[in-house]
């Protein structure tokens, strides 16, 4: 019954923004409150929606809920708004909103200082927050689509927010500006691909309803290669919204907005949009393996290109960005291998490797779920510490650790769980991902290809812990840099209460592998009907316990996270390993290319914006100049002396005309050629 | 009141009585100017006549009239919606005229008058039932819109502009008489209804064919596609403002009513009653879309003037609209129609405030706007929204009008059909409303984000109240229009049954 209210979760911080938008100033911290209330009024009716739903028959029925109203119709189809509730998309909604729910708490401490610009900042928080349970509660994918976009805008907005002027002096701000286009246009790109996956499919089945178009009678209806175009176009969207490669770019100088707003859109909102829209549309991708092939490529891939550039960074910030950018694509690996097991195993008709690719199925939302914790937890970890001493950077930080105990140990928390150190919440989704690829793996003709991400995954796991402990031990540990000799000591109660909430999660969240999670986000592949999520049979505690602790493979892994935390104790903490010796003091090539990320920006800036722009100007150059210097040269020459006098208009009117004339001699001319090439005169 | 009641009154004029009542309005406006000397009576006078006639039209629009003057016009669901477009614009750009400093105080009379007749121009366009009342209509928006443009007259970028205006625009004028000749000599009629039945039988000709593509390029000059889109970024930059939302959203409208209603009409009615293949003709019309849609995008990312980027712009909204020219369906036609009508509230709306920030002194350069957040934060925050739209983001108006255009290149007849041959050109639109995005967020980043040039005044800006209530107008249709569509949506689709139903 409550889940009939669905509509309420995305539609209640929508008018929190509305509200505090207007008469933002007139309430107290700006709305602040507002919002807060908002969003934890999300988080509850989103919980009594979920145990509504999967205490339901209709849970066990047909496996979700879907109700839709006719928004309008195109050419004798209709294009509904409604919800659909399933497992994946009560996950999204709940932890989007509990997680939103702290960051905006969070705010409270760390924008305290705004003033008015509070005001500004809660309503476009609130909005986001809008896009993103929005999208997790679309019926289908047009309305999905605009709650997509919405949620670029806030981005746009809200990563831009110190583009007017930013505590740190002009530079930051014009710095924030450039980063906010940046995000915008970008994942832009992205989108293109969305809109045009997005019609093919229209095309092609009729409805962008989900229950119509991950319905397998009418999947096999269509030509399997159009599904493919319509599925790698989709997954373009993904790559922009979570910056894979090689639209990655933006998302590390995202950072330029204020912290609570990364935190934002790394942990609970924007990028795991990306990752949702693939977990949603898996069963069209699951029609074509070579599709899930290049999702688990590109995964992998951006997985282990990201780390490398944590690994040397000294921004505290970025460094977190980098990490996102990386588990991520763990996250793409993982639903990637995961869905390329189910397509064999359909085709093979081999129960067991469908069975291994519903674990990569629930690893991946898990670890969807794991990140969104620990991830909002390190943010805003390092808020506290950015808000203490007042910088980014991790050189003038150091020995904080006395300074900050509860910011300090929730971080530890953080880091541990991200490094997949043993029984912390990423651990258990980190090592299933690596075990579904090495799966995926075992599989002909094209399991080498996932040997090798397979490998790159393993060494991911080893730089992960690396960058993680570098981070920790060179701003809680060791002397006590410039800034941190001065900093203001613990954070406000209203900053450290949600860090002790989320450490809780980031530390716990995994346990529900043991407890049922599995059969609940199962992805259940039908023959002739809907693909759902959920209904599936629970393994046991004993089971995932099993599994991972008799493959050697796990110890391995332990071994490298192990292996790599000594390292960075010794490098960072002890200092009796100096780092200079692997990076000759900075000098080597690699060193150099990494800490300037491989030269993208450069590559990005060249490519897009100088080509882009130099089109432009080309084009309008040729436009206005070359065509009226060749016409005027022309007509110099042939009207000679009538020249002075049709030039009183600076000379542009009869160049026009003769544009004109050419124009349509070119028209007749191309009119001939498409007459004779189709026929006709 | 519904639709008997009028045809009662006004017995066989019914079909153009909002026509007729407008003409009153333009014989109205001089002669109170001259007795009265108040810009705001005479604005007054012209809003009355043209609501009056919008609201007779609308009556007949929504109880389905139809009916013919004298076999000269026709009323139906197309004609009728098409002017209600015509009316909107006309009605908009009166409204903010009052009060606009770029506007003739001398002359206002004859500026009410002139307005009001180009519009009604574009109604006869709409209405006429044959070539000859088709040019005769053009004519007289573009010989009124010729006197407008130069009515700027402290400026002389005005003269300028309506000096190649009036060469260019007569260039048009020759071309498209020359091509009408040519076809009623190759088909031996005007009619428009029977066009299509005469090529199915005649074939193409060499005449036809002259004619065909002398008639496109007269007529694209109205729409300002590329290669006739030169003279649109100067007269528009030149124009007082209102009159460049009349050229922008009326007249370029006009031009995309006539190949609707002559060249679509025509190769349908031919594909269908005899079978011709129109395939070349249809090319013809998707390279005309592709190159005004991508050149337009593209040159607007290098300007600096706010009223020529829009401008350029325009071409490429034309380039979008002109896909249905292509596909040449039922489906297309309904989208281009509800995009001309969003277009006219996202582009207008654009104009409109800069129009209004030329009033209080803020020039058209894009660095002009810098901090405009600051100073004006709802004008700004208005802006954003209309760019936005234009560039297509959800939910606003922009999207939803594009969505239904762009699928429409994709499917036939609705989705689930067979998937049409111009999916390359849906593409090239996707992107190209990428990219157009970049120039937009250059604006919108201008007035959020830079901060003004030194010496630039700061403080509130207060703009003319006509020029905010017309804002607030459009500020409401963007949004309507994105999160509820069938409002327009609807009536086009019965507008598209009305013109191509016949073959359907």
């Amino acid at each position: 019954m409550f889940v009939e209210y669905t509509w309420l979760v995305p539609l209640i911080p929508a008018l929190c923004f509305a509200i505090v938008g207007f008469f933002g100033r007139r309430t107290p911290a700006c709305g602040g409150y507002i919002a807060i209330v908002g969003a934890a009024a999300s988080f509850v009716i989103a919980c009594l929606v979920s145990y509504d739903f999967w205490t339901s028959d209709a849970y066990a029925g047909p496996g979700y809920v879907e109700e839709h109203i006719k928004w309008f119709s195109l050419g004798g189809h209709d294009v509904n708004i409604g919800y659909y509730v399933d497992s994946l998309s009560c996950l999204m909604m709940l932890f989007a909103s509990f997680i939103s729910t702290l960051i905006f708490i969070y705010s409270l401490g760390y924008m305290g200082d705004q003033g008015d610009k509070r005001r500004r900042y809660f309503a476009e928080v609130a909005l986001f927050l809008t896009g993103m349970l929005g999208l997790a509660a679309s019926s289908n994918m047009v309305e999905m689509f605009i709650f997509w976009e919405i949620m670029g805008l806030c981005s746009y907005l809200l990563i831009g927010f110190w583009g007017f002027d930013h505590p740190g002096g002009e530079d930051m701000a014009d710095n924030a500006a450039s980063a906010a286009k940046k995000a915008f246009l970008v994942t832009r790109a992205g989108d293109v691909c969305l809109m045009g996956g997005m019609f093919i499919l229209y095309q092609a089945m009729g409805s962008l309803d989900y229950s119509v178009i991950f319905n397998q009678a009418n999947l096999s209806a269509v030509d399997g290669d159009t599904l493919a175009l319509a599925s790698l176009l989709i997954f373009g969207g993904a790559i922009g919204k979570s910056a894979q490669f090689p639209l990655m770019d933006w998302l590390p100088d995202a950072m330029a907005g204020p912290t609570t707003v990364s935190a934002l859109i790394h942990a609970a909102t924007m990028v795991k949009a990306g990752v949702y829209l693939v977990a949603r549309c898996l069963p069209l991708f699951c029609q074509n393996e070579e599709v899930l092939l290049f999702v688990a490529v590109i995964g992998g891939f951006t997985a282990f290109f990201a780390a490398t550039m944590a690994m040397n960074n000294m921004n505290i910030k970025k460094v977190l960005a980098y990490s996102t950018l990386s588990q991520l694509g763990y996250m793409f690996l993982s639903l990637g291998a995961g869905g390329y097991l189910i397509c064999l195993g359909i085709k093979d008709g081999n129960a067991e490797l469908v069975a291994a690719g519903a674990v990569g199925y629930i690893a991946g939302c898990l670890h969807m779920a794991n990140h969104a914790f620990f991830k909002a937890l390190l943010f805003l970890c390092s808020g506290s510490v950015i808000h203490s001493c007042g910088t980014e950077d991790m050189r003038l930080m150091g020995g904080l650790g006395k300074k900050m105990p509860i910011t300090s140990i929730t971080m530890l928390i953080g880091c541990l769980s991200i490094a997949g150190f043993p029984f912390f919440s990423g651990f258990w989704s980190k090592d299933l991902v690596i075990e579904t690829v090495f799966e995926a793996g075992e599989t002909d003709p094209l399991g080498w290809v996932f040997m090798i991400v397979w490998f790159l995954a393993i060494v991911t796991a080893f730089m992960t812990a690396f960058y993680m402990f570098r981070l920790w031990f060179m701003t809680f540990r060791g002397e006590a840099g410039p800034n941190a000799e001065h900093a203001h000591g613990e954070s406000p109660k209203s900053m450290t209460m949600p860090l002790m909430i989320l450490s809780v999660f980031a530390f716990g969240f995994g346990f529900v592998l043991l407890t049922g999670f599995d059969g609940l986000l199962e992805l259940v592949p039908s023959a002739t009907g809907l693909w759902t999520v959920g209904n599936g049979a629970a393994e046991g505690v004993g089971h995932y316990m099993g599994e991972l602790f008799t493959n050697p493979y796990t110890y391995l892994t332990i071994a490298l996270v192990l292996l790599a935390i000594g390292l960075a104790y010794l490098m960072y903490c002890k200092r009796s390993v100096s780092p200079g010796i692997v990076s000759k003091d900075g000098k080597s090539w690699l060193y150099r290319a990494v800490a300037n990320r491989w030269y993208m920006p450069e590559i990005y800036d060249q490519v897009s914006w100088k080509l882009g722009y130099g089109v432009a100007r080309g084009v309008d150059f040729f436009d206005r100049d070359i065509i009226d210097g060749t016409v005027n040269g022309l007509s110099n020459a042939v009207v000679g002396g009538g020249e002075s006098v049709s030039k009183m208009q600076d000379g542009n009117v009869h160049t026009y005309s003769t544009v004109v004339v050419a124009g349509i001699i070119l028209l007749f001319a191309a009119s001939l050629v498409l007459f004779f090439v189709f026929g006709g005169i | 009141m519904d639709a008997s009641m009028i045809s009662d009154l006004f017995g066989e004029v019914t079909p153009i009585i909002p026509a007729v009542i407008m003409i009153v309005g333009a014989l109205l406006t001089p002669a109170l100017y001259y007795g009265l000397k108040r810009r705001d009576v005479v604005t007054a006078a012209a809003m009355v006549v043209i609501i009056a006639s919008m609201v007779v039209n609308a009556i007949l629009l929504s109880d389905d009239y139809a009916g013919t003057y004298s076999g000269i016009f026709e009323y139906n669901a197309f004609s009728g919606l098409m002017m209600l477009l015509f009316q909107i614009v006309a009605s908009l750009t009166l409204f903010v005229s009052v009060s606009s400093t770029e506007t003739t105080i001398l002359h206002y009379g004859a500026f009410n008058s002139l307005m009001i007749i180009s519009a009604v121009g574009m109604m006869f366009v709409a209405m006429s039932t044959d070539l000859v009342g088709i040019f005769v209509g053009v004519e007289a928006v573009s010989i009124s819109s010729y006197a407008l443009v130069t009515m700027k007259r402290a400026d002389p970028r005005a003269a300028e502009a309506g000096v190649k205006y009036v060469i260019i625009g007569g260039m048009s004028t020759a071309l498209t008489i020359y091509g009408i000749s040519m076809i009623y000599g190759a088909l031996g009629t005007l009619e428009i209804s029977e066009l299509a039945a005469r090529l199915g039988s005649e074939g193409y000709t060499w005449t036809f064919v002259i004619g065909l593509i002398t008639m496109v390029a007269g007529y694209g000059f109205k729409i300002a596609a590329v290669p006739f889109h030169m003279w649109a970024p100067d007269v528009y930059e030149g124009a007082s403002t209102p009159v460049s939302i009349l050229l922008a959203a009326g007249s370029k409208k006009m031009g995309l009513v006539v190949f609707f209603k002559v060249f679509m009409v025509m190769f349908v009615g031919a594909k269908v009653v005899s079978g011709l293949d129109i395939e070349a003709v249809q090319y013809i019309f998707a390279i005309l879309a592709a190159f005004s849609m991508t050149v337009g995008n593209i040159v607007a990312i290098a300007q600096s003037n706010i009223k020529r980027m829009l401008a350029y712009s325009s071409i490429a909204q034309a380039g979008y609209i002109l896909i249905a020219m292509a596909v040449m369906t039922d489906y297309a036609l309904t989208g281009a129609m509800f995009h001309m009508f969003t277009h006219v509230f996202m582009k207008g709306g654009a104009f409109l405030i800069v129009g209004a920030l030329v009033c209080v002194g803020i020039g058209e350069k894009i660095t002009d706007y810098n901090g405009l957040a600051k100073r004006a934060p709802f004008l700004a925050f208005a802006m954003l929204v209309f760019l936005f739209s234009l560039a297509g983001i959800p939910p606003l108006a922009g999207f939803t009008s594009k969505f239904v255009l762009f699928s429409g290149a994709i499917f036939d007849e609705g989705p689930g059909g067979v998937m049409t041959q111009w999916i390359w050109l849906a593409f090239i639109a996707i992107l190209n409303s990428a990219i157009s995005l970049y120039y937009y967020v250059r604006v919108v980043k201008a007035m959020f984000i830079e901060k003004p040039v030194k010496g630039a005044p700061a403080g509130s800006i207060r703009i003319p109240r006509t020029f905010m209530a017309a804002i607030v107008v459009c500020l409401v249709m963007v949004v309507v229009l994105g999160i509820y569509p069938d409002l327009i949506l609807g009536p086009c689709k019965d507008a598209a049954d009305a013109l191509l139903g016949a073959y359907l």
